[in-house]
């Protein structure tokens, strides 16, 4: 089955025989990038879980653990919605509960009065995880203003000013944009695709209406440290913006990244140089499309060490990232990248969930990624020469911003 | 050769599939488990060695020895086992664990040989260089350090130790710096000579395996020698405190409590029970301290209660991680309430309800090839392969007054409990 944006419907079903499970995702095109205040698309999201006119939180949560559902509001830096994983026999109960959450949250006041304070308990929560926060101030560091510079909870003051009107406008808003319901498991097509018209009779697909949020920052190189309450490992974050889902060169940079450092256990020229052959650390890895959808991805190499290895752990990873502009991706890391990639299609949609996230991730970008002989051409098409160039066009090494989390002090 | 003319081939109602076992001559137990969900073979070999199998004063050998088979073998050079594995598109990784050390490849079908090429030449042939073996115990250092810094991995080992005193259950699975320092080659050619062989291995390939799986397990690894001497030293359980103990530790920005009791292994009478226990106490929304300590009581960020898996014994764990303004003594007193509450049976409507979030966690936690020949090596190398058959069904069959009387034995406030709590740096108070 092909999933893409110019489908015309916006239900999608996949049978996946023996599938144990089956993946409900409700995809509204309203995530971070278009909320005016920080954190309201994760709350919104949440809140759909919270309470509707039929049923109360604990209502809602108790019908779905008797049922053998995992039920969740969520958000993305794109979207929001519902995903429902519920066992084979439940399908289509879990269908008309994700109508109910969609079209007939409640929203009510001290539900989402607790649902702000838990994100704002979160981020501070958070702030014990040393490589999270170095990485907050890493894309903060790439992004800000962007929406991607900041925690999808946005921050404490900006989660106290949201009220029932600010999400439920916010939800509305996404609703009529349109949006994507997908099913996948072991399901009769026809039967869900029945039951999804008389669930979501007023759900269009969603068409892309040409939003953009505020822009980053220029690339600039640049420095940024942070205390973390780590005692002991510092936290290393050194990259730039690159290219987003749909750009020409994102399956060059793809790529070009597992022979960097993003492919299997500990292979790549970061982690061999700064793991195995200086022992730096336990932790080392580089990637140059992470985190890319309809905004960009970014390079990002990471290592987590002792304080005393930052200055070499930083001088290696550049010294990596010039080698590898200059030379090039060699034909035998290309080919192995090749392989690598093409050998993981199987694990990404190896389950019902993974399938559905897949095909919302698919929908979302507008590109056929449930699609394994898309896929497989898009790999074919790079060879050494557009990796290459597209390694040149992408990575300005003057440019490189740098973050560091340091231990703290006693 | 393969021992066993007729291999036995049954279905088990807790993992999909058909399994086919068999031993090899050389002691190594083969189970094939095949299920066609997806294009997909994994394959997980345990070795019955993990930390309560170190020497003395060899704390962390274990998982040193596990580094150190991704870093040359006879055929495979260091790094080249993941070198192998990215150029065939697959995924790999290995744990130690205090009974066990295990380690997994996960491959599209039609290329998951190389699996056993590789696991049959560091089982033969592992090298163990110097200069490999000094490079890899810094980046265990580093792990060390990294591991430390988490709130919560520092809280569990901190009440993990103190529940396990004097036992190997106690000892950190990286060991100490100190102990790692004065390992080196010897100490893991040492531990890899006595348990890394074919009698002391389970074999699990899982997934879509066409009808040449048995002859290709037997053409790699049936050569292997089985080993000789002893292979492991019975190991006693361990002596749990009588009384409470506290352990408390500061570190971070929020409280976060950790409270364990001795709990029965999971082949043992009663470890279902504490599993529907667990399941009542803090499993989704609906259980009992989600909604007094999270969602009504809005006291905490997260809870969860579990019963681990350990070979000889096991401990039942709640976690709590605190709101910033919550108080830590208030919610330990909860807790401990709770606890003592599940001695009263529940109603047989809430037990309902935990026997269907514990039949539907185990199929989540199934759902994926590599899982379940993970579940099965456990099972195997631990127990037996029915015994996750054998708790499922008990947690069907256990009535309230049962659940109710396997808590009153086991999870008493007043007993051989630890209460662990990792309290923020600025926070000067004691709990409770």
């Amino acid at each position: 089955m092909i999933v893409d944006a110019a489908a015309r419907s916006a239900f999608v079903a996949r049978r996946m025989p023996g599938a144990p499970v089956v993946a409900l995702r409700l995809v509204l095109p309203g995530g971070s990038r278009r909320e005016a205040i920080p954190g309201q698309a994760l709350v919104t999201g949440r809140m759909l879980a919270e309470g509707t006119a039929e049923h109360d939180w604990h209502a809602l949560a108790d019908l779905a653990e008797r049922r053998g559902m995992s039920v969740a509001g969520w958000a993305s830096l794109e979207a929001h919605g519902v995903a429902i994983d519920a066992l084979g026999s439940e399908w289509e109960r879990a269908l008309e509960l994700a109508a109910e959450l969609a079209f007939a949250s409640e929203f009510p006041a001290d539900r989402l009065e607790w649902t702000a304070r838990h994100a704002a308990a979160e981020l501070t929560a958070q702030e014990d995880q040393a490589d999270l926060m170095t990485a907050r101030a890493f894309a903060e560091q790439l992004w800000a203003p962007n929406p991607k510079g900041r925690p999808l909870q946005g921050d404490a003051e900006s989660l106290a000013r949201l009220g029932r009107e600010e999400c439920r406008n916010f939800h509305a808003a996404a609703l009529r944009r349109g949006g994507w319901l997908i099913v996948a498991g072991e399901i009769d097509e026809s039967a869900v695709a029945v039951a999804a018209e008389r669930c979501f009779p007023r759900l269009a697909p969603a068409a892309d209406d040409g939003f953009s949020p505020a822009p980053p920052p220029p690339r600039a190189a640049g420095r940024r440290e942070v205390r973390t309450r780590a005692r002991d490992q510092a936290h290393l974050l050194v990259g730039q913006r690159t290219v987003d889902r749909r750009h020409p060169d994102y399956e060059a940079l793809e790529l070009a990244a597992v022979a960097l450092g993003a492919g299997a256990g500990l292979t790549g020229r970061i982690p061999n140089r700064v793991r195995d052959r200086e022992g730096l650390a336990y932790v080392a890895s580089a990637d140059l499309v992470a985190g890319a959808g309809l905004d960009a991805g970014r390079l990002t190499a990471y290592v987590g060490t002792g304080p005393k290895n930052l200055a070499q752990a930083e001088r290696a990873i550049r010294e990596e990232l010039a080698r590898f502009v200059a030379e090039g991706i060699s034909e035998r890391e290309l080919a192995n990248a090749r392989s690598y990639l093409l050998g993981r299609e199987p694990f990404r949609r190896e389950t019902a969930r993974q399938w559905a996230d897949l095909a919302a991730h698919s929908l979302v970008v507008g590109l056929p990624l449930t699609d394994a002989a898309w896929r497989r051409d898009r790999l074919a098409a790079v060879d050494r020469g557009a990796g290459d160039a597209a390694l040149r066009r992408h990575i300005e090494l003057d440019a490189l911003a740098v973050t560091t989390g340091l231990p703290t002090v006693d | 050769m393969i021992v066993g003319r007729r291999p036995e081939s049954v279905a088990i109602p807790a993992l999909p599939g058909e399994v086919e076992r068999r031993r090899l001559a050389n002691g190594l137990e083969v189970c094939l488990l095949r299920n066609r969900q997806a294009p997909i073979v994994s394959t997980a070999l345990f070795y019955r060695a993990g930390c309560r199998d170190e020497a003395p004063g060899r704390a962390g050998v274990a998982h040193f020895l596990e580094h150190m088979m991704f870093k040359g073998s006879a055929r495979y050079g260091p790094g080249e086992v993941d070198r192998r594995t990215q150029e065939l598109g697959g995924t790999n990784n290995a744990f130690t664990s205090h009974d066990v050390t295990a380690y997994w490849f996960a491959f599209a079908a039609d290329r998951w040989s190389e699996a056993l090429a590789i696991e049959a030449d560091r089982m033969r042939g592992l090298r163990l260089d110097p200069r490999e073996v000094d490079a890899e115990r810094q980046v265990i250092l580093e792990e060390i350090d990294m591991y430390r810094d988490d709130p919560w991995e520092a809280l569990e080992l901190d009440v993990v130790a103190a529940l396990f005193a004097g036992h190997p259950y106690g000892r950190p699975i990286l060991g100490t710096a100190d102990e790692l320092r004065a390992s080196g080659r010897d100490e893991l050619a040492d531990f890899h000579r006595r348990s890394y062989r074919a009698d002391n291995a389970v074999l699990v390939v899982a997934g879509d395996l066409d009808e040449t799986a048995a002859a290709r397990v037997e053409e790699a690894l049936g050569g292997l020698p089985a080993g000789d001497g002893e292979r492991r030293a019975e190991c006693p359980p361990p002596r749990c405190p009588e009384r409470p103990t506290r352990v408390e530790r500061r570190q971070g920005e929020v409280a976060r409590l950790l409270v364990a009791l001795p709990a029965p292994a999971a082949d043992e009478p009663d470890h279902a029970e504490l599993q529907l226990a667990a399941a009542l106490l803090a499993e989704g929304r609906s259980s009992r301290l989600q909604r007094e300590l999270v969602e009504v009581g809005q006291l905490c960020l997260g809870i969860s209660a579990t019963v681990s898996e350990h070979e000889i014994a096991a401990y039942f764990g709640v976690a709590a991680e605190l709101l910033p303004s919550t108080d830590p003594g208030d919610v330990e007193r909860r807790l401990l309430a709770a606890l003592s509450e599940l001695g009263t049976p529940a109603g047989e409507d809430e037990l309902e309800r935990a026997r269907q979030v514990l039949r539907t966690d185990w199929v989540h936690e199934h759902e994926r090839i590599h899982q379940q020949a993970v579940a099965a090596g456990v099972a195997l190398t631990q127990f037996d392969l029915e015994q996750p058959g054998r708790v499922l069904r008990r947690v069907e069959e256990a009535s309230a007054e049962e659940v109710a009387a396997a808590a009153r034995r086991w999870l008493d406030p007043e007993g051989g409990i630890v209460v662990g709590a990792c309290l923020p740096e600025g926070r000067r108070q004691s709990v409770a």
